[in-house]
């Protein structure tokens, strides 16, 4: 190639870039207008853009792009890290990412109006509320969900009291050769989830509250005076083979569906599968123990991001959260969308599914999974300390299994 | 390329020829062609990114991309002087894009308190404090609220008392209560009001920042702006000082000062959100002082080897003993028997591994029931350690059956026969003449496969995710090798997500491997020079 042409040619490279980049920059600029971005997973997309759509129509001008996130908790871990111009204005959230979220300034908070307020149980409000010295709802909550006790009121008697589910338990295995008497899920790795309601009734806590009505990371309860009193109740379950920790998920899910066993642990997002099953169910908590066996509650919502007011649309955002996504009817269709419980109070009297209300009431008094970020030093202990407790022959003792856990635990928050 | 679908040629002066051809088609008018469109994309690539970098302020970005872009077009135009510039170039902005930006950018992080409560910059630190520490007074109101422009064109905020009912005009000079049947609202909405145009819809959103900051001032505290039709009344608690740089409590006095850390702290108290900070040595000092970190670390760094090692070392013996088996000449079905025992590599790994998780379950998995025993595979801490190894050397012993079929066909009939006839037996024979020739070969794949199994995350993470928990650490199990025990240690410890702490381990992890291999790599010459 001679001198010349190989200047042109570079000129001609070079224009061409030019060109390319202006043509991307036309097509940037032309985004004009309010753009409101909301994530959310792929379960709830469609529900979540019908209702922000129909909330768009009211305000001319607004448009709203719904992003389906792969895993719903990928919107609490990418949030940190998203580049302003892909950030989110708001996101669905579980309310135990509130501390998280709020310690690293990424949400901002939301201020709801008394008649609203009085529309929600408190507990969903105290679920996304944090702060460590000024407590702030960083949440406006759409769904509630919990676990309850499924009983397959063929094959034995809804219980009334805990004596009564344990000789039930316990007969319907010895009369089937079964490997435990309710289907519990843990799995060697643990799952203090799905153990909450024998932890809770045996009087354990995890986290207590301080004098302002936080929780207290330095108060564990993990292995608290009453529960260490009835221990040894865990270690007679694990003896008689009422619970072991060789359940996990999907053995727990199959003892059930296959009669094996008669009585199973598990939330709602299982009603689907059980109503198709054919199986005669009824859903109750846990009988008390020697506290009431309330389940770990978990609440749902939306929260505005930092980015609402990078982007401009912070009003906007707080419009959408505060004064529409809160009404009964946006509050119906989010929760019937995925088989979840509605947070409003009103819209929870529109609920017809049986499965639905009954799953809503095993879940009363229940205990929201603590929000701080401390939790995420406790899930692997205290599910550990169930395993060694429950896991059949060669168990440790439960008293001691959970005094190390607390050990363990307070180590670890530090 | 299997023999059926490719097109090759009949004999081999057609299979010699279409190579050139194919490169001779891409230095005439084609290859300048394709030259150019390639180049000119990635010039507008550029262009764009630079734009872009410009608009953010990253000046040093957009000088090394100048530069780059430059070099790259003037290398491609340089004639043959740069023939190996240019075949060069791909690989190293590969390598760039794909090994080194990953290595600079832990290392960076190795450096910072980045973690939860440490995320974002202090100006957004600063920011969110002062709107996070906002509390509504006593009997504090909230609003009703149209944005509007009075006569004069200034912006206002026509408000009503959701509670009275009472109406009033807001300016950032204070609030004035409206004349009666001045506005009128009905149903919570502000619909007009005399004298005042009330601003709707982009008209109104575009005012969104200026709202932000618009603040009605009412004694101590300040009415603002919430949603497009909302207003409530809220009082600081904290003071900025910018000039000091500290915060100060309204109530008290106390100042938080900036701690260097990455927070501003009073005593004990913190107030967050904190910001992403350097922290010099911090981490890699908590990885040798921190009980927290340390007591496991030594179990957990000892049993990394094991792992490692033990896979490697069962995975090729057994598929030595395989390929040793199977290449045995004359021997019927000899391919059925091969295709069989590649089938563990190539079910995906993870598949596998659940697989196999609900297999050694000790009461309900088929392990168990088959064989009559009650082995707790997953629930005894040293028997999760033999299931991690056997496990992890069935996905990997077909890897090694290949190699080392490959190795075996690879030596001369010769040496083994001439060992034969100077009177060897086979187990001589295989210990002097065959295993070395074969490790001549196959020893940098054990180095290779041993570094690998050593971040063997997927193995462990599915099978036991570390489990079972025996000691008192609530974070490290005991089947946790170093890079899962640093997954745990980055989300579980603390308050989670100590993404600074994990970077420090993983680069002692990498000098942990690289020494490794350096060391295994020399000891592979050795083997070389025997033959």
């Amino acid at each position: 190639m001679k001198s010349r042409t190989r200047l042109i040619a570079l000129l001609v490279v070079v224009v061409a870039g030019m060109f390319a980049a202006f043509a991307g920059s036309v097509h940037a600029a032309k985004s004009a207008g309010a753009t409101l971005t909301i994530w959310t997973d792929q379960n709830r997309k469609d529900a979540v853009t019908t209702v922000a759509n129909a909330w768009a129509a009211k305000n001319p001008g607004v448009t709203v792009n719904v992003v389906a996130i792969q895993n719903f908790t990928d919107q609490r871990d990418k949030l940190g890290t998203v580049d302003v111009s892909a950030a989110p204005d708001i996101i669905t959230a579980a309310h135990d990412w509130t501390g998280q979220l709020a310690a690293n300034g990424l949400v901002e908070p939301i201020y709801l109006s008394a008649a609203v307020k009085k529309q929600f149980p408190a507990y969903t409000l105290n679920a996304f509320s944090y702060g460590t010295a000024i407590k702030k709802l960083y949440g406006v909550p759409t769904q509630i969900e919990n676990i309850g006790l499924v009983v397959n009121t063929k094959l034995v008697k809804v219980p009334t009291t805990f004596a009564q589910l344990e000789s039930e338990a316990l007969a319907y295995k010895k009369a089937h050769h079964a490997a435990v008497g309710i289907a519990v899920q843990q799995g060697s790795g643990g799952d203090a989830y799905h153990m909450y309601p024998f932890f809770s009734g045996l009087g354990g806590y995890v986290f207590g509250v301080n004098s302002a009505g936080n929780l207290d990371p330095s108060n564990i309860g993990v292995a608290s005076k009453t529960l260490l009193a009835h221990a040894s109740l865990v270690d007679k379950w694990n003896k008689e083979g009422l619970i072991n920790s060789a359940v996990d998920g999907s053995t727990a899910q199959s003892l059930f569906l296959k009669k094996q066993a008669a009585f199973w642990i598990t939330g709602p997002w299982n009603s689907q599968l059980l109503e198709q099953s054919g199986l005669k169910f009824k859903v109750i908590q846990v009988p008390k123990i020697i506290d009431n066996a309330v389940p770990f509650l978990g609440v749902q919502g939306f929260m505005v991001t930092k980015w609402a007011g990078v982007h401009g649309v912070d009003a906007l955002a707080q419009d959408f959260v505060a004064n529409y996504a809160t009404t009964p009817s946006a509050q119906v269709s989010l929760a019937l969308a995925d088989g979840r419980y509605p947070a409003n109070t009103t819209a929870g009297k529109q609920v017809t599914d049986p499965v639905l209300a009954e799953f809503g009431k095993a879940g009363v008094g229940g205990v929201p999974m603590p929000n701080i970020p401390q939790m995420n030093s406790v899930w692997g202990g205290l599910g550990a300390a169930w395993v060694k407790a429950t896991k059949g022959s060669g168990a440790t003792k439960a008293a001691t299994a959970f005094k190390s856990a607390a050990h363990a635990i307070a180590e670890a928050i530090g | 390329m299997s023999a059926t679908t490719a097109p090759i040629p009949s004999n081999d002066g057609g299979r010699a020829s279409w190579l050139p051809r194919l490169i001779s088609a891409f230095s005439g008018t084609t290859g300048l062609a394709v030259k150019l469109a390639l180049l000119s994309a990635g010039n507008g690539l550029a262009v764009w990114a630079i734009v872009t970098l410009l608009a953010k302020h990253q000046w040093i970005a957009v000088a090394v991309l100048v530069a780059a872009t430059a070099l790259i077009d003037l290398l491609y135009f340089g004639g043959a002087r740069t023939v190996p510039a240019k075949f060069l170039i791909p690989g190293v902005v590969l390598l760039l894009g794909f090994q080194v930006v990953p290595i600079v950018y832990t290392v960076a992080v190795s450096f910072t308190n980045y973690s939860t409560g440490h995320v974002i910059g202090k100006q957004d630190a600063i920011k969110q404090i002062e709107i996070t520490t906002l509390q509504p007074p006593e009997n504090g109101k909230a609003y009703t609220m149209a944005v509007a422009h009075d006569a004069s064109g200034r912006l206002v905020l026509l408000l009503q008392d959701q509670l009275s009912g009472k109406t009033f005009v807001g300016t950032q000079k204070g609030l004035t209560p409206a004349a009666p049947g001045l506005i009128h609202a009905s149903g919570g909405v502000i619909e007009s009001a005399k004298g005042y145009t009330i601003l709707h819809g982009l008209a109104l959103f575009d005012l969104d920042k200026t709202l932000q900051t618009y603040v009605v001032p009412v004694g101590k505290a300040g009415i603002r702006p919430q949603s497009t039709t909302t207003a409530v009344e809220l009082q600081p608690t904290l003071r900025y000082d910018a000039k000091r740089g500290v915060f100060v409590r309204l109530a008290d006095g106390a100042v938080f000062r900036d701690n260097r850390k990455g927070s501003f702290v009073h005593g004990q108290e913190e107030l967050e959100p904190g910001w992403k900070t350097g922290v010099g040595f911090a981490n890699f000092s908590s990885i040798i002082h921190d009980p927290l970190v340390r007591s496991p670390f030594i179990s957990v760094f000892i049993w990394t080897f094991g792992f490692a090692g033990g896979t490697v070392l069962l995975s090729f013996a057994l598929g030595l003993f395989l390929a040793i088996t199977l290449n045995k000449k004359g021997m019927r079905f000899q391919r059925t028997y091969r295709s069989i025992l590649i089938i563990p590599w190539a079910v995906p790994g993870f598949l596998s591994l659940l697989v196999w998780g609900g297999l050694l379950n000790d009461k309900f998995g088929v392990v168990n029931r088959i064989f009559h025993i009650s082995i707790p595979w997953l629930f005894d801490a040293n028997w999760a350690k033999v299931s991690c190894i056997l496990v992890s050397a069935w996905l990997t012993t077909p890897y090694f059956f290949v190699v080392s079929l490959g190795a075996l066909q690879a030596i001369p009939e010769e040496l083994t026969e001439a060992a034969r006839v100077d009177g060897g037996g086979p187990f001589q024979i295989f210990r002097r003449v065959t295993l070395p020739l074969l490790l001549v070969t196959t020893a940098p794949l054990l180095i290779a496969s041993f570094a690998f199994n050593f971040n063997n995350f997927g193995n462990i993470y599915f099978l036991t995710n570390g489990g079972p928990f025996t000691g008192n650490s609530s974070i490290a199990g005991a089947t946790d090798i170093l890079i899962s025990y640093t997954y745990k240690l980055a989300i579980a410890g603390g308050k989670g997500q100590n993404y600074g702490l994990a970077s420090a381990i993983t680069i002692i992890i990498f000098f942990i491997i690289a020494g490794i291999s350096a060391i295994s790599f020399s000891r592979t010459k050795v083997l070389e020079e025997v033959v």
